[in-house]
């Protein structure tokens, strides 16, 4: 009986784990990447290409697999979960890092005063019904007063007290307040993100805009005190006489503003403005025989021109 | 600007949320687009690099007039609406035959590029060897010391690494590592590679440049009888040999913000990534249970009975040795005295 490719088999199963490189490894096992940095072998590079390339990935992920098995791990029902540890290529962002929020009015004055932050509880308990209830929303605690069934009104209170729209009121204010609050704080944000300047001009313009948005366009409107005449943009000139250099400027100016050659054509070969379209009309001119051919017909007649008006 | 867009309903607010920026980001979306003419073998490179690359690919299926090196602005319209970071260009042109471009965006801008020609292709089909469950993250291999030396292809490296692998995850499922990206370059040439000058430079001289070899293979695990398994691969496929071609640098200045990492506290670094508490945990019957490390106490520093007897003597000896004990005692006790009070 022949058990010497059993043997080997064996063996082979065991074989070695390490790897032996002149210059070690770089794991990054953040990545799941390793780096060889040893040189290539130009020899057996020609000799046998995919062998020596599979031979080399091999020894690499040996490797790395070594370094990932060493990571402590969890188990998991899928197998071990090993932690790895945070990257250490350097790879960039796709985003930029996200701004931190600027902090609330509130925020600030609980810093300033060194007051915790506390998270209530979105439900509370009611002693009546004996559940938890959501503290505002959907049968929230906050509306207690407006539901209830009995209300105690005071003595003196005026006939027209209406203690369930009393209520109502106060806790609708209530709501409005916070909004309020929120949006100034969005605005502060705003100013303090250095804005401000523009967020003046959008009120100005937002300003002078709901100021002629009426029928009669603002003539009938009653005026506040102090409130200024709308003024439009004013038309300045510039001076009749400058100085050359200003002039040399300016005429310098419009000149870069004009196409040269280049500019020109790459814009036509772009078909059209918009208003004519090119292609076609290079069609419709050349009588369906296309740009080429019209450039050469229009050559081919002007060099006859030429010819003639020489005889 | 006063006004912000506001998401009009929870589903677009979420969705919107999910595109803002953050510290730890996602891994980046890649698009795959074809150029006005892709060959078969930028076909085929396409549509196995995004086997490879799925879930986080989105194909673009139809033609477009892109060039990248010129004019780079559908790419960032197109990354913008579709939030996607890094792009995959095929196009064949005379010029350049069989020619691959890898684009990489920062804020919805292109951060830099590299073009690449196909030099050899081979499909997945071709080899009969089982293949990688989509979507499993594979392990990446650099085999040369090119790879930390020459400009071009560390950019080559980071880009690939970002192309296949750039996301920070906190854990990974050992027997979830399924297949091998491996990149290897031929041989260095034996003069010096010539250095990169510029990137205005349009046409520097990338025929020096060695080829490059990526290579994929599947792993197996087989027991070794240590703790550390022995790896054997097998071809999966695709396999590409790529030259390099044009490329463009990332603008410094953009490298720079694009690097910028979020400030992390050292103890959330030890624990991993978005882990707030040290040494807390929460036992089995629900009780927050603390570990309080201290150093070890000095048992001869430890105050024990006053003695006026044993004070001037003991202090004395241990001080001074074999001076005169009797004089430096006394010195010392005032100053001793003084301390104390205050």
């Amino acid at each position: 009986m022949d058990v010497s490719n059993i043997l080997a088999s064996h063996a082979a199963k065991f074989q070695s784990v390490t790897v032996e490189k002149e210059t070690p490894l770089d794991v990054d096992t953040g990545f799941l990447t390793v780096t060889d940095l040893t040189p290539i072998d130009e020899d057996s590079y020609k000799s046998n290409l995919e062998e020596y390339l599979q031979m080399t990935a091999r020894d690499g992920i040996q490797a790395l697999v070594a370094a990932l098995y060493s990571l402590p791990t969890q188990p998991s029902p899928d197998g071990p979960l090993a932690q790895l540890p945070a990257p250490t290529t350097q790879l960039p962002r796709a985003k930029p890092l996200p701004k931190p929020k600027p902090p609330t009015k509130w925020e600030r004055f609980a810093a300033a005063k060194g007051i915790q932050k506390r998270v209530r509880e979105k439900k509370v308990w009611d002693e009546e019904r004996q559940e938890w209830v959501n503290r505002w929303g959907k049968d929230g605690k906050n509306k207690e007063k407006e539901e209830q069934w009995i209300h105690e009104v005071k003595a003196d209170a005026p006939v027209d007290h209406d203690p369930v729209k009393a209520a109502r009121d106060a806790r609708i204010s209530r709501v409005a307040k916070n909004e309020r609050q929120r949006l100034q704080n969005n605005a502060r944000a705003q100013t303090a993100a250095g804005d401000r300047e523009e967020r003046k001009k959008d009120l100005e313009k937002t300003l002078a805009t709901t100021r002629i948005s009426t029928a009669s366009m603002g003539r009938f409107d009653k005026k506040l005190d102090g409130e200024k005449k709308l003024r439009g943009v004013k038309r300045k000139f510039e001076a009749a006489e400058t100085s050359v250099e200003q002039e040399k400027q300016a005429s310098l100016a419009v000149l870069s503003k004009l196409d040269g050659d280049v500019k020109r054509a790459r814009r036509e070969k772009g078909s059209g403005d918009g208003v004519l379209n090119v292609r076609k009309a290079i069609r419709n001119v050349s009588k369906g025989k296309g740009g080429i051919a019209l450039a050469r017909e229009a050559n081919r007649k002007g060099a006859k021109g030429k010819r003639g008006g020489k005889r | 600007m006063l006004r912000t867009v506001k998401p009009r309903n929870a589903r677009s607010k979420r969705a919107l949320e999910a595109r803002e920026a953050k510290e730890i980001e996602d891994v980046r979306t890649a698009i795959f687009v074809k150029g006005t003419h892709t060959g078969e073998i930028v076909n085929g490179v396409m549509k196995e690099l995004m086997a490879l690359k799925r879930p986080d690919a989105i194909s673009f299926s139809k033609k477009n007039t892109i060039h990248p090196f010129e004019d780079a602005s559908s790419l960032e319209f197109w990354a913008g609406k579709n939030d996607a970071s890094i792009f995959l260009m095929g196009q064949s042109t005379k010029k350049r035959p069989a020619g691959l471009v890898i684009a990489r965006m920062f804020d919805a801008r292109v951060l830099d590029m590299c073009e690449f020609g196909v030099d050899r292709f081979v499909s997945m089909g071709e080899f009969k060897t089982p293949k990688s469950t989509p979507g499993h993250k594979p392990m990446i291999h650099f085999a040369s010391e090119l790879f930390d030396t020459h400009p071009r292809f560390i950019q080559v490296k980071t880009l690939l690494m970002d192309f296949f692998n750039g996301e920070v995850i906190e854990e990974i499922c050992l027997p979830g590592l399924e297949h091998v990206i491996s990149v290897s370059l031929a041989p260095a040439p034996s003069q010096p590679l010539p250095p990169i000058l510029s990137t205005s430079q349009e046409e520097e001289n990338v025929d020096n440049l060695p080829k490059i070899h990526i290579r994929t293979y599947t792993v197996s695990l087989l027991p070794s009888g240590t703790r550390i398994p022995r790896v054997e691969l097998r071809e999966m496929g695709p396999f590409l040999d790529l030259s390099l071609r044009r490329h463009q640098a990332a603008d410094p200045e953009m490298w720079k913000a694009a690097l910028r990492r979020p400030k992390l506290k050292k103890q959330d670094l030890e624990k991993g990534l978005g882990k707030k508490k040290k040494n807390m945990e929460v036992d089995e019957m629900g009780d927050l249970r603390g570990r309080v490390h201290i150093a070890k106490q000095d048992l001869g520093k430890l105050q024990t009975r006053k003695m006026k007897g044993l004070k001037s003597l003991g202090h004395g000896t241990f001080e001074d040795g074999d001076h005169g004990e009797d004089s430096e005692g006394e010195g010392e006790s005032p100053r001793r005295k003084k301390r104390k009070r205050d």
